[in-house]
């Protein structure tokens, strides 16, 4: 069981430590000690959200919260029942799109990467139901310097289109000065778009 | 401070009074009234606080609309106003100090009011804000108390801000997100102020430190009457329910429902997010306005005609149970 001490801090901080520890160990086991009643019930909350079963000790003004992983869960922020009302006008629904790779399906490269050309220029008819459009993994390639696509994304983007693109990745293929559209973003960002949106295609 | 504690440190202390003033400490509203004559009366009210976003300039608006927004919540317009700065001049360029005061000028000139004048002491946290002054007729105060069985509230702003304020203090918000938040809080209440002026409101306030609940229990205390709250239809900030869920409910949030949870009877079925957001301190929040059923919808529709974005219908006061908050 990992442990964490979090007395003397006040919210967000306990939240933060315990996050760094569930992402860095992904224990099946974690007792958080806190001081104070917020960061009781936020961690609490964090470790629920993240698929634990938490059990609260309290020994005076001191608190432990034991969570213990739920049997089959992955760590994950929980979908929500309802979808939450938004500032932005609704009335039809949000799509997000995931992009995880430079082109469409297995078979030819040269085919696939053409496929993959025309579906980024024939999304724009979507219309304003497409919310977000998320490139992963080599997808990354589709957002920088002298890809074919990179006109088509840009128009859309000029349009209202959110475009984010995974830092990591980026990173990963030495790409992080080549990108020319859409806002680097993290795995929070991706996870909390996909809590909001109404519908996620993955391609 | 939390409610609880300002009310242990006020209770009973004697201060003093004339019979000019309209509105005063007793009953606790969002600015102080005074009156000049039959058809003039000043609005006074004063807030700073420490920075709430990293951009020096937004948080200048932000200060700025969230002091300027209670006169707009007694139905006052702003005329002149003064700054309050804390700054630690030994650790932080002057140059940062320069562009928050800047924002507060555009918003200050945005309002149409003046700046003419000050305060500033060094200190080791910076923070700031401004004192303001208002006019308005002694007859179109607006207050929190009036509320009538029937009344519907409408809301004029998302709520969300303090929780998404801690992710930002835990760099768990996109920039995105803090920008749409810096965008919320430094929009003047001022139209929304404007547009119910010539209605006969009943009662109203701006959301702020309480939270919504901590708010609303103000406009029901002593009234005899509740409140039915709609959870469904109270407006969200984007993010701030993930982010609830994730644990960055802020402190405040804990006291306001600590101090008003025996008025307040939670249906099972509300999401827990949704509570939190409910209880969440608002920084420069919306407005909470009370009408009758009749000029509600006109209300709302001139509203959203208006810019307003969201004017939302989120609950409609009750008879009883008496003094409680029921929120479906």
């Amino acid at each position: 069981m990992e442990t964490l001490d979090a007395r003397g801090l006040d919210c967000p901080a306990p939240v933060l430590k315990t996050r760094a520890l569930v992402e860095a160990r992904h224990p099946r086991q974690i007792a958080v000690t806190v001081d104070n009643e917020p960061a009781r019930q936020n961690v609490s909350r964090f470790l629920s959200s993240q698929g634990y079963q938490t059990d609260i000790q309290q020994d005076g003004p001191v608190f432990t919260i034991v969570g213990t992983l739920r049997e089959g869960v992955q760590a994950a922020v929980p979908q929500s029942a309802s979808p939450p009302v938004s500032v932005a006008a609704s009335g039809s629904r949000k799509i997000m799109v995931m992009v995880a790779a430079d082109r469409i399906g297995r078979g030819d490269d040269t085919l696939g990467a053409k496929l993959m050309g025309n579906f980024i220029s024939t999304l724009k008819e979507m219309g304003t139901e497409l919310w977000r459009l998320v490139f992963v993994n080599s997808g990354v390639r589709l957002t920088t310097t002298d890809a074919p696509t990179l006109a088509a994304l840009k128009d859309l983007e000029a349009s209202g289109v959110m475009i984010l693109v995974c830092g990591t990745c980026l990173d990963f293929f030495n790409l992080l000065d080549r990108k020319e559209v859409g806002e680097t973003t993290n795995m929070l960002d991706i996870v909390t778009a996909m809590q909001l949106s109404d519908m996620v295609i993955n391609l | 401070m939390s409610p609880g504690d300002l009310d242990t440190a006020l209770c009973g202390l004697d201060f003093p009074t004339d019979a000019n003033v309209l509105v005063g400490l007793s009953q606790a509203d969002d600015a102080g009234v005074y009156k000049i004559s039959d058809d003039l009366a000043l609005i006074q009210t004063v807030d700073f606080f420490t920075p709430v976003v990293d951009d020096p300039y937004l948080f200048g608006q932000i200060a700025a609309a969230n002091a300027l927004s209670d006169v707009y919540a007694m139905g006052g317009v702003p005329k002149t106003t003064m700054n309050l700065v804390a700054f630690p001049a030994k650790k932080m360029d002057l140059s940062i100090l320069r562009t928050v005061i800047q924002g507060g000028i555009d918003k200050v000139r945005e309002a149409g009011a003046v700046l003419i004048g000050g305060h500033s002491v060094e200190d080791d946290e910076f923070k700031y804000g401004l004192s303001v002054t208002g006019f308005v007729h002694p007859k179109k105060i607006r207050t929190k108390q009036g509320l009538k069985e029937g009344d519907r509230l409408i809301l004029t702003k998302p709520l969300g801000t303090g929780i998404i304020n801690t992710a930002i203090k835990g760099h768990l918000a996109s920039d995105d997100l803090i920008r749409t938040v810096a965008d919320v809080m430094a929009t003047l209440n001022r139209k929304a102020a404007e547009i119910m002026a010539p209605y006969p409101v009943h009662a109203c306030t701006d959301i702020t430190g309480f939270g919504l609940i901590g708010h609303l229990a103000e406009m029901i205390q002593g009234t005899g009457l509740g409140i039915r709250l709609y959870a469904e239809n109270v407006p969200l900030l984007d993010g701030a329910k993930a982010l609830a869920a994730m644990g960055m409910v802020p402190g405040g949030a804990y006291r306001n429902r600590d101090f008003r949870a025996s008025m307040v009877d939670m249906d099972a079925s509300v999401d827990l997010s949704i509570q939190d957001i409910l209880y969440d301190p608002q920084t420069s929040g919306g407005l909470c306005i009370a009408v009758s059923p009749e000029d509600a919808r006109r209300l709302q529709d001139d509203l959203i005609a208006g810019g307003v974005d969201p004017a939302a219908m989120i609950g409609e006061v009750a008879g009883h149970p008496s003094e409680k908050i029921q929120v479906v």
